[in-house]
C-alpha cells in the first residue's frame, strides 16, 4: 500500500492555522461504497484553507469525485471525519440532474428556497440562461443545463464551492466565466476544490494541486507517462487474482493481464 | 426551508403525473369496497384504512423516488441529511394526508356509509387512516430508492412489507407485533361495541412503535447511503 503523505496544502492565508476558520480539513478520512466494497480512499488527511483553491487531478474511477463530494458533505465518510466544513456549501455535480418538471428560473428559485435565500435572477443573466428561463430542464442542452448546475451552487455565496468538472459540456463564454467566479468565492474568504481531467487547470493561476491515484491523495500533479516503466510479472494462475488485487490496492495500474498463451484478457484498470 | 423542499418534492411529484398512479388505485379499491353496498362507518372505515396501506406505501415510495439521486444530493447539501430526509418524510406524509382525506369522502359520495353513529364513526375512520398513513409513508420510505438503491430491491421490500404487514396481522398470526396492527383495528372497529380506551391505546402504541422501527431502519439506511 502506498503510504499516505500527509497532504496538507498550502498556504493558510488567516492566522489562527488552518481550519481554525473556514478552512475544511479531511482528517484520516476512509471511504468505501458499500461495507464490503473496496476502499476508494484510505486515511486521507487534506486541508483547504479559506481563499484557497485545489484542484483535484487523477485517473478515471481513482475516487476525484468521492473525494469532493465527502468536502462538500454529500457522502458521509467510511471512517475519519470532516472538520470545519464552513457553510453555505455549493456544490456543482459533475452532471446536473436535468430530469426534473421544473422550468430553470422555477428550479432556481425553489433551490434558492431551500437554501434559505439567493436570488437567482444575476446568475440567470450573468450565466447566459436569460433565453432558457422558461424552459424546462428536460429540454435544455447538456451544457446549458450544467450552468444551471452551477447556478444553482452559487445561490448562496458559498464559503466552500466545489466543482466536480466544472468546465464540462459548457460552452466558451461560460468556460471563461468558472475562474472569474472561482476568484470571487476566494476572494470573499471562501475556499474551492476543482476536479479536472480537460487540462484545464491553467485556467486557475495558483491553485494548489492534488493527485488521486492509490486510494490516497498526494500534492502535485500526477505523474506523466514518461515518469512510470511497465513491468511483466509471472505468476502462478490460482495466485493471479491475489497478485492483482495486491498491485491494484498497491496503486499500481494494471495494463494487461494474460491468462495463456490462446487466451488473453484485461485492460487498463 | 424544510417546508420549501417539501413543496418542491410535492411540486415534482404532482408535475410528473406520477401522483395518478396511487390516485387511480385508491378509487378503485374504494369502488370495490364500497361498490356492495352502505356499511357503519366504522366498519366500513376500518376496512378501507387496510386496503389503503399498500397504497399509502407505494404512494410514499413513487414519491420519493421521483426526485433524481443527485439532486437527492444537492438537496442534502443545502439542508444537511437530516432535514433532507424528514423533508422527503414530511412531502410524503402530506401526499398520504391527501390521499386518506379521499379514502374518507368517497364513501359519503357514493353512498357507502349508512346507519347509527355516523361521527363517532368518522373519528374512528380518521384514527384508523391516521394508523395506515404512519404505517405507509414508513414502509414506503424503507422501500425508496434511496435505501434500496435498485428497482428490483424496492420492489421485493414493499411486497414482502405489505404481505407480511397483512399476515402476521391476522388473527391467527404467531407474531402479531410484526405487523402494523390495521387488521386488528379494523377487527376491533367491526365488533359492537367497538374499541375501548385500553384497545385504542395499544392498537395506536403498537402502530407508532411499528412505525418508528421502521422509520429508525429508514434513517440508519439513509445514513449509511447517500
Amino acid at each position: 500500500m502506498k503510504q499516505n503523505r500527509g497532504l496538507v496544502s498550502t498556504p493558510c492565508i488567516k492566522s489562527g492555522g488552518c481550519g481554525t476558520l473556514f478552512g475544511v480539513r479531511l482528517v484520516n478520512v476512509s471511504y468505501r461504497y458499500g461495507r464490503r466494497g473496496p476502499w476508494v480512499l484510505r486515511e486521507v488527511d487534506v486541508t483547504v484553507a479559506p481563499g484557497e483553491v485545489a484542484v483535484v487531478l487523477g485517473r478515471n474511477g481513482a475516487g476525484k469525485s468521492t473525494l469532493l463530494q465527502i468536502a462538500a458533505g454529500v457522502l458521509r465518510p467510511s471512517g475519519g471525519a470532516v472538520r470545519d466544513r464552513p457553510q453555505p456549501v455549493g456544490w456543482v455535480p459533475e452532471r446536473f440532474p436535468a430530469d426534473q418538471p421544473f422550468t430553470v428560473r422555477d428550479y432556481l428559485e425553489a433551490m434558492a428556497r431551500v437554501g434559505g435565500g439567493g436570488e437567482p435572477a444575476p446568475w440567470i443573466e450573468r450565466l447566459g440562461l436569460t433565453p432558457y428561463a422558461g424552459t424546462k430542464l428536460g429540454e435544455l442542452s447538456k451544457g446549458t443545463a450544467q450552468k444551471v448546475g452551477l447556478a444553482q451552487a452559487l445561490l448562496r455565496s458559498p464559503r466552500l464551492l466545489v466543482l466536480d468538472e466544472p468546465w464540462e459540456g459548457l460552452d466558451a463564454a461560460a468556460r471563461e466565466l468558472v475562474p472569474d467566479i472561482v476568484g470571487e468565492v476566494t476572494a470573499a474568504g471562501g475556499a474551492v476544490l476543482v476536479s479536472d481531467h480537460r487540462g484545464e487547470t491553467a485556467r486557475l493561476p495558483g491553485a494548489t494541486t492534488w493527485t488521486v491515484a492509490g486510494n490516497t491523495v498526494t500534492a502535485g500533479a500526477p505523474e506523466t507517462d514518461e515518469d512510470e516503466v511497465v513491468l511483466e510479472i509471472r505468476v502462478a494462475a490460482a495466485q493471479a487474482d491475489d497478485a492483482l488485487a495486491a498491485l491494484r490496492a498497491a496503486g499500481h495500474d494494471v495494463v494487461r493481464v494474460r491468462r495463456s498463451a490462446t487466451s488473453q484478457s484485461g485492460g487498463r484498470s | 426551508m424544510i417546508v420549501a423542499l417539501v413543496r418542491m418534492r410535492l411540486a415534482a411529484f404532482l408535475r410528473t403525473g406520477r401522483a395518478l398512479a396511487p390516485l387511480i388505485a385508491a378509487l378503485v379499491v374504494l369502488g370495490i369496497l364500497y361498490g356492495g353496498g352502505a356499511a357503519r362507518a366504522g366498519e366500513a372505515y376500518g376496512v378501507s384504512a387496510v386496503v389503503l396501506f399498500p397504497v399509502l406505501a407505494w404512494q410514499t415510495k413513487l414519491l420519493l423516488d421521483i426526485e433524481p439521486d443527485v439532486q437527492r444530493r444537492l438537496a442534502r447539501v443545502s439542508l444537511g441529511p437530516r432535514r433532507e430526509a424528514v423533508a422527503g418524510l414530511l412531502a410524503a406524509g402530506v401526499a398520504a394526508g391527501g390521499t386518506a382525506l379521499l379514502a374518507l369522502g368517497v364513501p359519503w359520495v357514493i353512498g357507502g356509509i349508512a346507519g347509527p353513529g355516523i361521527a363517532s364513526g368518522l373519528a374512528w375512520g380518521v384514527w384508523a387512516h391516521l394508523l395506515a398513513a404512519c404505517a405507509g409513508v414508513a414502509l414506503g420510505a424503507v422501500a425508496s430508492r434511496a435505501t434500496t438503491r435498485s428497482a428490483l430491491y424496492g420492489v421485493a421490500v414493499l411486497s414482502v412489507g405489505v404481505v407480511g404487514g397483512l399476515v402476521f396481522g391476522l388473527k391467527s398470526s404467531i407474531a402479531p407485533w410484526l405487523a402494523p396492527p390495521l387488521l386488528a383495528t379494523a377487527r376491533a372497529l367491526t365488533a359492537a361495541p367497538g374499541p375501548d380506551l385500553g384497545d385504542t391505546l395499544a392498537l395506536s402504541g403498537q402502530a407508532l412503535a411499528w412505525s418508528a422501527v421502521v422509520l429508525a431502519a429508514y434513517g440508519w439506511l439513509r445514513r449509511t447511503r447517500s
